[in-house]
């Protein structure tokens, strides 16, 4: 094996690269880096090839990727710093600036975003980084408005009209990144709200109620996801967003089990069951429909949690040193064969 | 990876010469990434239960700090010979960890007793004991807690002394020196990964939870007053220097000359985000660690990466030794910087004719 062999694969143009065709490279190349890692600790390899394997594997980045690479760098990056920067100014409040000058900043921001998207459309990553930055700047004028005319109006209130005004461009864009900062913007406004109802004690005294609705929401999101991903909406089938939406929902409910173990009047005597019927759905629709492993292991995570938890409830009183022995073995079991099972699921769908 | 991918690159393997016969079982005792961390969060409950068990069994022996060193040793030698007679057992894999984690506990008691409110020599003798487990105890996500539990508390003592600002970049440049050698460790790269993984999630929690001079450190470690003047800056100067070093040293893996086109907007983009980091000295090592997974091929690592930008950039927002304009001056100055540099890419670097370049 030579390195002009290596050089001839990896080729020498800088092209753009496609957006799609890059996906599915990341995801091969991610795959390839796995399995010849995996035949490298076998034994199968030997070490001192595994930077040839991977290079042949196409695991490591050629020409094209460092290009794309640092394209997407430069650009996400930029826009990434200068939004959290344009927040961070109106959150300094300088006295020296105008209202109006600050309205002008804020609002020429947006303009000059859009007209980005304009320029560019959303089929590009540079139109969809503009828009990005046009939904952010949004909420920047909102707090704007909020600070210098002292509306009273709530910190929820200023999530919520913001999610709401940046609706139409979300439904418009058909990205899921975007989708889910709509979404975790709608979990903000929620929170505050029980935040700033439920007093500064609500917060941490009464959570349940906060719980239980953040859950539904995140639920009912994640089985749309699913079921339009499933009848062939291309660009929701991401598997990451759909992932942050589960480990949400899966952790709430999670958190809603034990309520309903440690205080089963706070969560309504429906915490239990509501999480072993989750369990049970997760179960079904990642093991035999959707394959999705990580999602699967958050499921075990969550068992061993409630389960331990239950335990602990009951077992530990007079003699706690067995209840506490006894439990961490049952911890290590279940741990055991939770890993046992994921990684047999993971063999079965790789044969 | 479906079974026919798996054939097909095993069969470009062989036709290179890289490997030889069928293609390999699947080994069942490799687990995503995702079951690890299930593991390592699992075996960590299971700690405290066996923690507990011991604390109540043992009060007597605990109480005593040369009890508690040598009940908790005992239970690292068996979670150690655990691990080493039965490798491909998931259960004495999950046992060995909970036990050993549980006996870490009772060392940290043990050293919190002898040494009390002094922390770095308690510290170094902690790492001492986690570079021991590290060497000796040959499990993947063992290595990874022991590593990153390890690194933190090198960190401790560190921070103890008063070199605080130095405990990332310095951590940073040895996470760089792992992964850009990477594929040079030979039948050691197994636990050379599990080292570098736990380095960077070391690094990723410092940065969102415990960089810089503010937040925790003013609670936890006194005033930022005690440290030097001179430590303030070389930490700062460090942090700069992470990602255009880390930048250079692949480059030089890559065989890419600075001289090059793609050496230069590599190296200035860099540069453009050192720059920042010397203000916001976080922002360089989460980039590092983005740039550096994906020359790898890592996307666990460049995961990681982005989501230390984005915590970094959050708790940025509260750090205290700027003001929010002056943060805002400087974010703002960096992403257009960037975002010039990138308008180049485009501009100076197509209407070129390719080059023959490496990387």
């Amino acid at each position: 094996l030579t390195g002009n062999n290596i050089n001839a694969r990896r080729g020498t143009g800088w092209e753009l690269p496609n957006l799609a065709a890059n996906g599915k490279k990341a995801a091969s190349m991610r795959n390839s880096r796995d399995e010849i890692v995996d035949w490298v600790e076998q034994g199968r390899i030997q070490p001192e090839n595994l930077r040839f394997a991977l290079d042949i594997g196409g695991a490591l980045p050629v020409h094209s990727d460092w290009r794309g690479f640092l394209d997407r760098f430069l650009l996400w990056a930029g826009v990434l710093f200068v939004v959290a920067g344009a927040i961070f100014f109106f959150a300094y409040n300088w006295d020296s600036m105008g209202r109006y000058a600050k309205f002008a900043l804020a609002e020429a921001a947006i303009v000059a975003a859009l007209a980005f998207v304009w320029w560019r459309g959303l089929d590009r990553v540079g139109g969809r980084a503009a828009l990005f930055a046009a939904a952010l700047f949004v909420g920047a004028l909102f707090a704007l408005i909020g600070q210098i005319y002292q509306t009273g109006a709530d910190t929820f209130e200023l999530f919520a009209v913001w999610a709401a005004a940046i609706l139409p461009w979300v439904i418009v864009a058909r990205w899921a990144a975007l989708w889910i900062v709509w979404i975790a913007l709608l979990n903000i406004a929620i929170a505050l709200y029980f935040h700033t109802m439920g007093g500064i004690f609500g917060l941490f005294f009464d959570p349940v109620r906060q719980f239980w609705i953040l859950f539904a929401l995140n639920t009912v999101a994640l089985v749309i996801w699913e079921a339009l991903a499933a009848v062939g909406v291309e660009w929701l089938r991401d598997r990451w967003a759909a992932r942050v939406l589960a480990t949400t929902s899966g952790g709430l409910v999670t958190a809603l089990a034990l309520y309903g173990i440690f205080d089963s009047k706070d969560a309504g005597g429906f915490g239990v069951p509501v999480w072993l019927a989750w369990l049970g759905c997760a179960y079904f629709v990642y093991r035999h429909r959707i394959s999705d492993i990580y999602v699967l292991a958050g499921a075990v995570l969550s068992v061993i949690v409630v389960v331990s938890s239950f335990l602990a409830k009951h077992l530990l009183g007079d003699d706690a040193a067995f209840a506490f022995l006894l439990i961490g073995v049952i911890v290590i079991v279940m741990s055991a064969a939770g890993g046992w099972w994921l990684k047999d699921v993971a063999s079965r769908e790789a044969a | 990876m479906t079974a026919a991918r798996g054939e097909s690159l095993w069969a470009m393997l062989v036709a290179r010469g890289l490997a030889t016969g069928a293609v390999p079982q699947r080994d069942k005792a490799r687990a995503p990434w995702f079951v690890r961390v299930m593991l390592g969060i699992a075996g960590w409950i299971g700690a405290l239960f066996l923690l507990g068990f011991a604390g109540v069994m043992f009060a007597s022996i605990l109480d005593r700090p040369l009890g508690a060193a040598v009940l908790g040793a005992l239970a690292c030698v068996g979670a150690a010979v655990m691990f080493r007679s039965r490798p491909k057992s998931d259960f004495a894999e999950q046992f060995g960890l909970a036990v050993s984690i549980a006996g870490q506990g009772m060392i940290v008691i043990a050293l919190g007793k002898w040494f009390g409110m002094k922390l770095w020599p308690a510290a170094l003798l902690m790492a001492g004991v986690q570079t021991c487990l590290f060497l000796l105890a040959p499990s993947f996500v063992h290595r990874v807690w022991v590593a990153w539990t390890g690194v933190f508390a090198i960190a401790l003592a560190l921070d103890d002394v008063g070199l605080r600002l130095l405990v990332l970049p310095l951590a940073m440049g040895v996470f760089t020196w792992v992964w850009v050698r990477e594929f040079d460790f030979g039948s050691r790269a197994e636990m050379a990964r599990a080292g570098g993984y736990g380095l960077a999630l070391f690094a990723c929690l410092q940065l969102v939870f415990m960089h810089g001079e503010q937040l925790w450190g003013l609670f936890l470690f006194g005033d930022v007053a005690q440290f030097g003047r001179a430590v303030a800056w070389i930490g700062a100067g460090l942090s700069a220097a992470v990602l255009p070093l880390a930048v250079v040293v692949l480059l030089g893996r890559e065989g890419v000359g600075l001289d090059s086109r793609a050496g230069q907007l590599a190296l200035a983009s860099a540069v453009i985000v050192g720059v920042a980091s010397f203000k916001a000295p976080g922002v360089g090592s989460a980039v590092a660690i983005l740039v550096i997974g994906f020359a790898n091929g890592n996307r666990v690592l460049s995961g990681l990466g982005i989501l230390a930008l984005l915590g970094y950039l959050s708790q940025f927002y509260y750090a205290l030794h700027a003001t929010l304009l002056e943060k805002s001056i400087l974010l703002v100055c960096s992403g257009l910087a960037l975002l010039l540099a990138r308008f180049v890419l485009h501009r100076w670097w197509l209407s070129q004719p390719t080059e023959v370049t490496h990387a």
